[in-house]
C-alpha cells in the first residue's frame, strides 16, 4: 500500500512535468509557426518585410577598409559602395561615380562621382570625402587591410566637388577592381575612431541597425538611397549558423529566406521541397593541389603532367563534389576576366605511367599531400592518394588543423626550407591580377606571398608584369593569355575543379544573389 | 564556515595566477600564428611585421605576458586579435546567453534525474525501474549531436513548435536545453538511484520502516537526504562543465554562446581571447565547487570545515 501511493504521487509529478511541457509547446504552435511570427510581428502587417539570410560563419568586422573574410564583405555590401561596384556576376558597374577614365599606363584615374548622395547620418557624398578615404587607406600607418592595394596610391586629388584624380606611384592595371572597396562617412571616421568596425556608416541602399556579436546584424532600407526603389525589402537580417544541418532546417521552417552555403550533400533533401529552391552558380573558387617545384622528383614537369593525366577530374567532382562543379581547364574561374580555357589534362593511366618512365620513376615514389582538417578536404586527399596508387605513386595523407597548416606552408623562412610536397587547396579571387599574380609570379614564393608551388617562369613573370603596366584591355587579354597557357602546360598544379556556389533561398524571394565569389547581393531585395 | 569560506575565497588568486600562467605559455607553445592568419594569405612579409609590432606581438613573451596581467589586474581584458573589439564587448552578450542555458539545462536534468532515479530504487527490478533506466541509458548514449538534429527535424522542421536555433525568446532555449541536459539527467538518475539503494539498507532505514513510518515518509525525509552527497558532486561538476559551453550544442542550434567563442578563438590563435575565456572557466569551476562544498555542509552536518 505504501508503495503504490509513493508511485501514486511520483506518477502524479512526472505527469505534470510531462503537461508542462506538452502545455508549454502547445502554446508554441497557438501562436503560430516562426516561419509566420517572423515577419507579421515586426512590422504588425500583413506583408512580409523581413529578410533573414543565414551564412555559415560568424562576421569578423564592419570595416570595408580592413577586411579579408569574404562574409565580412558579403553583408558590408548591403551597406557600403565603392566609386565601382561589382554586380551580381561580378561585372564591374557605376557605385558612387558614374564615370571615369584610365591614362594609358594605368597610372592616372579620374572618376566623375555621382550627384546628390548622403551618407547613412545625412553628410553629404563628395571629392572631399573619396580623398579623405583613400588617405585613410594608402597611409601605412594606419594598418589596413586595404593598404595592400592602395598603396600604389602616390595622391589623390579633389580637382572639384564632384570630380577626383587619382595617380599611382607604378603602373598597376588591377587598381580598377579594387576601387570597389567601400566608402565610409567622413563624419562616422572621425566620430568613431576604431570603432568604426561596429558602426558602419555607409551610403549603400540599406543602413546598419546593430549588431549583436555571435547572434545576427540587423540592417534597414535607406530611404535616401540614390537608387531608391531597386530593393524593397524593409529589413535584413543576417545570421551565422555554422551547422550545415541546421541551416537546411531553417529554410524548410522558413526562419531563414536564403541560405548559404548549402552544402553539397544536402542539396538532394532539399530538391522537391515545396517552397524553396536550390540556386547554382559557376564560383572563382579553383580547387587545385599545389606541387612544390623545388622538390624533387616534383622537378620534372613529366613527373607533375603525369600525376595530372593519373587523376579523373569527373570521377573527383562526382566523388567529392557530389556532381556541383565543373573542370578545372586553367588556372582560374571562368567567371574571372580574361579566362583563356586551355582544356584538360585527360585521364590517362598509361600516358601517365609513360611520362614516369620517362621521367626515370618507372616504379613510383612515395610522397605525401597536405590539407586542413575539413571532411571535404580529407575525402579530396584520399582520393587523389587513391588515384596516384593506381601509377605507382604512394601517397600519404596528412591532415592538419588549419593554423598550424598555414604556419608550416607560409612561416618558412626561405624557400628551401619548405616540407610541403602537395597541398590540398583552394583559392579565390575576383581578377586576373590576383588570380595570376599571387601565385604565379616567382617574387611571391612563400614566406612573401602564396606561390606555393614555388612557380618560376621568366615568361611568366614579364607578362604578369606587363599587364599590370597596361591599361589596355586587348592587351591584357593577350598577356593574360600566355600565362595561363604556359603555367597550364607547365602544371604546377593537379588542376581539379571550379567550385559551383550553391544556395538555398525561399520561393518567395526575389532578388538576392550569390555571387561567384561568394558575396551576397541584396540590391534588389524583395518579396514576391 | 564564513572563515572558512573567506579562506577559500582567497585561495581563488594564487590558482588564477597558475592559471594563467600556464594558458598563456602553452597557447603560445602551439604551433600557428596569429598575425599570419590575420594578414591573410597575401601578406607580405612587410605586412606581416607591421601587424604583428601593432598586436605587441613582437617583444618578448615575458614582456607580453607582464603586460597582459598588468592589463588584467586593472580589469581590462585587452582586445581580439581577429575582430580587434574589446574582449568585454564580445563577452556581454555569450555570458548570459551561456548562463540562461545552463541552468534551464541543470533545472530540468535536475527534476527528472532525481525523479526517476527514485522511483527506479523504490521499484528496483520492477517494471519502473525498468523503463526510468532505460530512459537513463538512451540519454546517456545518444550523441548530443545527433539528438539535437534530430529534436530539430521533429519539433522545428515537421511541427514548427520551437525555432531550430538562436536566442530569440525561451522558445528557442527548449530544444538546446533538452539537448545539452539529456546526458546529465541520465548520469544524475542513475547516481540518485544507486546512491538511494545504499542508503535503504542502512540501520537508520530499518529503524524507521520499524517504527511504522510511512514508506514515502522514510524514502523522501531519511534516505533521500541522505542520498544527496555523490548527486550534488555530479551536479556541481556538471554545472562547471556547462558552464563553458557547450561547443557542439552552441553549434547544431546556432547559439553563440562561450564555448564558440573559445573554440573559434583557439582556431584563429586569438591569444588574449582564448586567456580571457579559459580565465572566467577556471573561475566559475573554482567558485562552483566553493558552492559544492558548502551545500555538503547542509545536507550532512556532520560535516565540518571550521576546524
Amino acid at each position: 500500500m505504501k508503495k503504490a501511493s509513493f508511485l501514486r504521487t511520483a506518477s502524479v509529478l512526472l505527469f505534470s512535468v510531462a503537461l508542462l511541457f506538452g502545455c508549454s509547446s502547445g502554446g508554441g504552435s497557438g501562436s503560430g509557426t516562426p516561419a509566420a511570427s517572423n515577419g507579421g510581428a515586426t512590422t504588425g502587417a500583413p506583408q512580409k518585410d523581413q529578410l533573414v539570410i543565414a551564412v555559415n560563419e560568424n562576421f569578423i568586422t564592419m570595416d570595408p577598409q580592413n577586411t579579408g573574410d569574404a562574409l565580412s564583405s558579403g553583408v558590408q555590401s548591403a551597406m557600403f559602395e565603392g566609386l565601382l561596384i561589382y554586380d551580381k556576376d561580378l561585372k564591374l558597374m557605376p557605385g558612387l561615380s558614374t564615370e571615369y577614365s584610365v591614362n594609358k599606363d594605368a597610372t592616372e584615374y579620374t572618376f566623375k562621382l555621382r550627384q546628390n548622395v548622403k551618407f547613412h547620418d545625412g553628410t553629404p557624398f563628395n571629392a572631399e570625402a573619396v580623398k579623405i578615404n583613400f588617405d585613410r587607406m594608402s597611409n601605412k600607418d594606419n594598418n589596413l587591410r586595404a593598404y595592400r592595394n592602395y598603396k600604389y596610391i602616390k595622391s589623390t586629388e579633389v580637382v572639384d566637388e564632384h570630380t577626383v584624380k587619382v595617380t599611382l606611384n607604378q603602373p598597376f592595371s588591377a587598381m580598377i577592381n579594387k576601387f570597389t572597396t567601400g566608402i565610409i562617412s567622413p563624419a562616422a571616421l572621425e566620430k568613431y575612431g576604431k570603432d568604426i568596425t561596429k558602426n558602419p556608416v555607409g551610403t549603400g541602399p540599406y543602413k546598419f541597425v546593430e549588431w549583436v556579436q555571435g547572434d545576427h546584424l540587423t540592417v534597414e532600407l535607406n530611404p535616401d538611397h540614390w537608387n531608391k526603389g531597386a530593393a524593397k525589402v524593409g529589413k535584413i537580417v543576417y545570421k551565422p549558423v555554422p551547422e550545415n544541418g541546421s541551416r537546411v532546417a531553417m529554410l524548410k521552417t522558413g526562419e531563414a529566406d536564403v541560405i548559404y552555403p548549402l552544402p553539397e550533400q544536402q542539396v538532394e533533401t532539399l530538391n522537391g521541397e515545396e517552397g524553396v529552391k536550390v540556386e547554382r552558380t559557376p564560383s572563382t573558387i579553383t580547387r587545385y593541389v599545389s606541387i612544390n617545384m623545388l622538390k624533387k622528383p616534383f622537378d620534372d614537369p613529366r613527373v607533375r603532367q603525369a600525376i595530372n593525366h593519373a587523376v579523373d577530374k569527373d570521377a573527383f567532382i562526382k566523388v567529392v563534389k557530389s556532381g556541383y562543379g565543373a573542370q578545372l581547364e586553367s588556372v582560374m574561374s571562368p567567371t574571372i576576366a580574361h579566362y583563356a580555357k586551355q582544356g584538360t589534362y585527360e585521364y590517362n593511366i598509361e600516358k601517365a605511367k609513360q611520362l614516369l618512365k620517362e621521367a626515370g620513376y618507372e616504379n613510383g615514389f612515395t610522397t605525401d599531400i597536405w590539407g586542413n582538417t575539413n571532411s571535404d578536404t580529407m575525402k579530396g586527399m584520399q582520393f587523389i592518394q587513391q588515384q596516384l596508387q593506381k601509377v605507382g605513386i604512394t601517397v600519404e595523407v596528412k591532415s592538419m588543423e588549419e593554423a598550424t597548416l598555414s604556419d608550416e606552408i607560409y612561416g618558412i623562412k626561405s624557400p628551401e626550407e619548405a616540407k610541403m610536397n602537395m597541398w590540398y587547396v583552394s583559392w579565390s579571387s575576383a581578377d586576373p591580377d590576383n588570380a595570376m599574380r599571387s601565385l604565379f609570379s616567382s617574387e611571391n614564393f612563400p614566406p612573401a606571398g602564396a606561390n606555393t608551388a614555388f612557380y618560376k617562369n621568366d615568361l611568366v613573370d614579364q607578362s604578369i608584369k606587363e599587364a599590370t603596366q597596361s591599361s589596355d584591355q586587348d592587351k591584357q587579354k593577350q598577356l593574360y593569355g600566355v600565362v595561363q597557357e604556359n603555367v597550364f602546360k607547365d602544371a604546377p598544379w593537379i588542376f581539379l575543379a571550379v567550385d559551383e556556389i550553391l544556395y538555398g533561398k525561399r520561393a518567395n524571394v526575389n532578388g538576392v544573389y550569390i555571387t561567384p565569389s561568394g558575396g551576397i547581393y541584396v540590391r534588389e531585395a524583395a518579396f514576391q | 564556515m564564513f572563515r572558512y569560506i573567506v579562506k577559500r575565497l582567497i585561495e581563488i588568486i594564487p590558482i588564477i595566477f597558475v592559471v594563467s600562467l600556464l594558458i598563456f605559455f602553452f597557447i603560445h607553445l602551439v604551433p600557428g600564428d596569429p598575425v599570419r592568419l590575420a594578414a591573410g594569405k597575401e601578406a607580405t612579409l612587410e605586412e606581416i611585421e607591421r601587424v604583428r609590432q601593432e598586436l605587441g606581438l613582437d617583444k618578448p613573451l615575458l614582456t607580453q605576458y607582464i603586460n597582459y596581467m598588468q592589463n588584467l589586474l586593472t580589469g581590462n581584458l585587452g582586445h581580439s586579435l581577429k575582430t580587434g573589439l574589446p574582449i568585454s564587448d564580445m563577452f556581454e552578450n555569450r555570458f548570459s546567453v551561456t548562463m540562461t542555458l545552463t541552468f534551464m539545462s541543470l533545472g530540468w536534468a535536475l527534476v527528472l534525474g532525481l525523479l526517476i532515479g527514485t522511483i527506479s530504487a523504490v521499484f528496483r527490478n520492477k517494471w519502473p525501474d525498468y523503463v526510468g533506466m532505460l530512459t537513463a541509458i538512451s540519454g546517456i548514449s545518444l550523441p548530443g549531436f545527433w539528438l539535437g538534429l534530430i529534436l530539430i527535424q521533429v519539433f522545428s522542421v515537421t511541427l514548427g513548435w520551437f525555432p531550430t536555433g538562436g536566442v530569440d525568446s525561451w522558445k528557442s532555449y527548449v530544444l538546446p536545453s533538452l539537448t545539452l541536459g539529456a546526458g546529465i539527467m541520465s548520469m544524475l538518475a542513475r547516481f540518485t538511484r544507486s546512491s538511494l539503494l545504499e542508503t535503504l539498507k542502512e540501520d537508520f532505514i530499518r529503524t524507521g520502516r520499524a517504527k511504522g513510518l510511512k514508506e514515502s515518509v522514510v524514502v523522501r525525509k531519511h534516505a533521500l537526504k541522505n542520498s544527496m552527497i555523490p548527486v550534488v558532486t555530479i551536479a556541481g561538476l556538471q554545472f562547471g562543465f556547462l558552464l563553458g559551453g557547450s561547443v557542439v550544442v552552441e553549434t547544431v542550434f546556432s547559439i553563440p554562446g562561450m564555448g564558440r567563442l573559445l573554440i573559434d578563438s583557439i582556431a584563429f590563435r586569438d591569444y588574449p581571447v582564448v586567456q580571457a575565456v579559459i580565465l572566467l572557466f577556471s573561475l566559475e569551476f573554482i567558485l562552483v565547487n566553493l558552492l559544492v562544498d558548502i551545500l555538503y555542509k547542509a545536507l550532512n552536518p556532520k560535516i565540518r570545515y571550521d576546524s
